[in-house]
């Protein structure tokens, strides 16, 4: 009876060890194949020939082939190597907004926990004051205040997503701010900046890390919605939002391949990140990745 | 929209109704079609409305028939002074507005006054006064003698004195074949035949106008809602049942405008002149010699168009031997190596002292057919060594770039004025005219000439020698301040068996210049 309880018990154990392993590899598993998927995508847009993306107008309209993978468009561009050009793009000003993004999130997070009372209040209001503001029309009044162009969008994007993540680390912080070790190197003097530095900040990093991850795909997805109504790009540069709204034009004319396949493009992109942030999460904070 | 629906419901029975055949001619006398946007200032002639298209609730004094020669309307006969500063027309005594009114004398009086002191696109200032002869007699003083003032007696409508006000716009009065029963802002207007007018009794005893984009109006046309549509050249593939496609000749050009000075000088309000690139005859000539003009219209307006040599291809006052062979990058090298232009660096781009053979062309960011122009002639005078490099930016960045930068303009109109507004020295940087500042005083005088003509023959004539004399012009035979491109074909989808009567070469506008005729279309009778 014992030994079977006993059995039982160290199966479950045994089993509930191997679960958490298995988890990790498989996590770390698809973490991978994620990262090289990216990186073959990035390299191909970066490799690209930009001789493909040139008019070439006896070869417009095409259905995709092996020659073009993706078709032509209208005035005979390979819709491969744009769409492809189009996500490097997307990922440039994902990756730029999301460490703007996490940058803000991390500086304002730790001032609210760390600079007193006063502060945390302005910086909580602050905090309200842009998540009440829907991310696409502050997106579309820094892009136009910023008079266009790439520098607009990236701007946007980076004043408009830090928000929810500096919430986060807002929260987190204000916890370490009560931790005994962080109120014995307070009462042994150290600076405010100090603590800041080597107490706070090594702790959040995982969730920084993670954070910063899981704005990409909402970056990149404000950066298409951006370009596809028009804001910031000129109309002849290859950017994801760009070809899709050109496609509209086409769709009744029965051209679907200028529209479904750079969406399933940047659908795949933007899973891929999702991916890669929540196996990252997995990994560095398997407790309580529920929480972002 | 419920009354959009009760319309399309009210024809579609109709069109069932007829399958019948006990009565040929139950065919509806209603029409519903799409083309165009909204007349945003409403319809006063003061304001702009009828200068393309029918003015359909006014009448004019002069019309040009489909051949685009200039008949009677309201007019019974006009004459022009020796000096060619007094014009008196007669005007008929059987016209009537619609609120019953007889239009007179006084009437065309005010109309020409109100037009002169509003602030619209139509230019009178030459119109010195207006005289009422007699009940049915008015003359026109001009400042100068101006042989295109005949176009504004072609286009501007005629509005009563008796009842026009600040509301006009939205309650148009006038004398011409229709008048208007309903506008929806933003959705459509329906008009009723007017049974008051003095013409041609139209086809039709209502027509509605929906406001939809060229998309939009392309499916309402697939969807059977509508009998006649505008449509963009991309969608003209596809066969719609019971639709047939016409395609209506234009002078609705593109063209790219170059800079005809050196670079240095700047306008009275700080923005840039010249560009040192495009000021080089050599450049200009061979841009206008290397692109293929035929190529752009079979792969940029899928055929529906024609290649474009000068502004007015086709009118009456247009000179063929502006024509030029074009598609010929090897001449286009050649014209580049007698002007000095040299690929040193061997990066495929030319250089003439230093300075590379490369310059901005400009398009408006919204309009695709001028983007795929602009990215199509770049890629044509690449292979001539040329860099074009083309930029996207919007109506008011262009505003400020367009006299240092090349542009890709659009022009066409049935008035030679336009012209002489493009192209005489006069008009350097006024408005969007001439922005290249190019002057040339042997054009010049030419233009000045036609434009006191006494007569359209006499003017002919001269506005033909500017463009071209034999020794100097302002086309791509002469000194080239612009190539030009394409002009557009106009497409429309037209229900089987409507007849939109012959069309003739629509100016600058797709959509409302096919209602010129419109109180000739009828349905066929089969």
């Amino acid at each position: 009876m014992t030994r079977v309880s006993f059995d039982a018990s160290a199966r479950v154990h045994t089993q509930s060890a191997a679960y958490t392993t298995d988890y990790k590899r498989h996590s770390l598993m698809i973490l991978l194949s994620a990262a090289v998927l990216l990186l073959v995508m990035l390299i191909a847009g970066w490799l690209t020939d930009p001789a493909a993306m040139t008019v070439q107008l006896e070869n417009r309209n095409l259905q995709p082939s092996l020659q073009h993978l993706f078709g032509t468009d209208w005035l005979g561009r390979d819709m491969f190597a744009r769409t492809m050009k189009g996500l490097l793009l997307s990922i440039q000003t994902g990756l730029t907004g999301a460490v703007c993004s996490a940058m803000i999130a991390a500086v304002l997070g730790i001032s609210a926990a760390l600079l007193g009372r006063q502060a945390d209040r302005f910086i909580s209001w602050l905090m309200d004051l842009f998540l009440s503001v829907p991310h696409l029309v502050a997106l579309i009044l820094t892009a136009f205040v910023c008079g266009g162009g790439m520098k607009g969008i990236v701007i946007g994007i980076a004043l408009t997503h830090w928000p929810a993540l500096a919430r986060l680390i807002r929260a987190e912080a204000m916890q370490l701010m009560t931790a005994q070790y962080v109120l014995v190197s307070r009462r042994l003097g150290r600076s405010l900046f100090w603590i800041a530095g080597r107490h706070l900040l090594p702790h959040l990093l995982p969730q920084l890390v993670v954070g910063g991850l899981l704005l990409f795909p909402h970056a990149i997805l404000h950066e298409a919605a951006i370009t596809f109504i028009g804001l910031g790009l000129p109309p002849h540069q290859p950017a994801v939002g760009i070809i899709l709204s050109e496609s509209m034009r086409y769709l009744s004319s029965g051209m679907w391949w200028l529209a479904v396949l750079p969406g399933a493009a940047l659908l795949v992109a933007v899973r891929i990140f999702d991916v890669l942030g929540s196996h990252t999460q997995r990994l560095l904070d398997p407790q309580q990745y529920e929480r972002l | 929209m419920f009354v959009w629906i009760a319309a399309v419901m009210a024809l579609l029975s109709g069109c069932s109704g007829q399958e019948g055949g006990t009565e040929a001619a139950e065919r509806p006398d209603k029409l519903v079609i799409a083309v165009g946007s909204e007349p945003e200032g409403g319809f006063d002639p003061a304001a702009g409305w009828g200068l393309y298209g029918s003015p359909l609730f006014q009448s004019t004094l002069l019309k040009r028939d489909n051949d685009l020669k200039i008949v009677n309307d309201l007019a019974t006969g006009w004459t022009v002074s020796g000096d060619g500063l007094t014009w008196t027309v007669e005007i008929r005594k059987d016209a009537v507005f619609s609120d019953g009114q007889p239009l007179t004398a006084r009437d065309v009086k005010f109309t020409f006054e109100t037009v002169r002191n509003s602030a619209s696109i139509v230019d009178l200032t030459n119109l010195d006064q207006v005289v009422v002869k007699d009940e049915y007699t008015v003359s026109f003083r001009l400042k100068q003698p101006q042989s295109t003032f005949i176009a504004r007696l072609i286009t501007t409508g005629i509005i009563p004195e008796h009842a026009y006000d600040e509301q006009y716009a939205f309650r148009p009065i006038g004398s011409g074949p229709y008048v208007l029963k309903q506008w929806d802002r933003g959705q459509q207007i329906i008009v009723d035949a007017n049974p008051d007018y003095y013409g041609q009794k139209p086809g039709f005893e209502q027509i509605t106008f929906l406001f939809l984009g060229e998309d939009a109006a392309y499916a309402a046309a697939r969807a059977g809602e509508v009998d006649l549509a505008y449509i963009p050249a991309s969608l003209s593939g596809t066969k719609v049942p019971g639709m047939r496609l016409e395609s209506v000749h234009s002078v609705d050009n593109r063209g790219i405008m170059f800079p005809y000075v050196p670079s240095g000088d700047r306008t009275a309000d700080g923005r840039p002149v010249g560009n040192d690139v495009t000021s080089d005859p050599a450049i200009r000539q061979a841009v206008n010699v290397a692109v293929d003009r035929q190529g752009l219209v079979d792969g940029i307006l899928e055929g529906h168009g024609s290649p474009a040599y000068t502004a007015s291809d086709g009118l009456p006052w247009w000179n063929e031997q502006t024509i030029i062979r074009d598609n010929e990058p090897e001449r286009a090298s050649s014209l580049l190596e007698d002007g000095g232009w040299r690929d040193a660096d061997g990066d495929g781009i030319r250089e003439k002292d230093g300075l590379k053979a490369e310059f901005v062309l400009l398009y408006p960011a919204g309009d695709v057919i001028r983007q795929s122009l602009a990215l199509a002639a770049a890629e044509m005078v690449k292979k001539a060594g040329i860099h074009m490099i083309v930029e996207g930016k919007s109506w008011e960045d262009i505003e400020q770039g367009m006299h240092e930068s090349a542009v890709l303009f659009g022009w066409g109109s049935h008035d030679p004025l336009e012209m002489y507004n493009l192209y005489s020295s006069s008009f350097m940087g006024v408005e969007y005219y001439n922005p290249g500042y190019y002057s040339n005083p042997e054009v010049d005088r030419w233009l000045n000439k036609a434009m006191h003509a006494l007569t359209e023959e006499e003017a002919l004539a001269y506005w033909k020698n500017a463009q071209w004399d034999g020794q100097n012009g302002l086309s791509a035979a002469g000194d080239a301040p612009w190539a030009w491109l394409v002009n557009i074909d106009h497409l429309y989808l037209v229900r089987e068996g409507l007849d939109i009567g012959r069309q003739r070469i629509q100016p600058h506008g797709h959509g409302w210049p096919i209602t010129d005729n419109i109180s000739e279309w009828h349905w066929k009778d089969e």
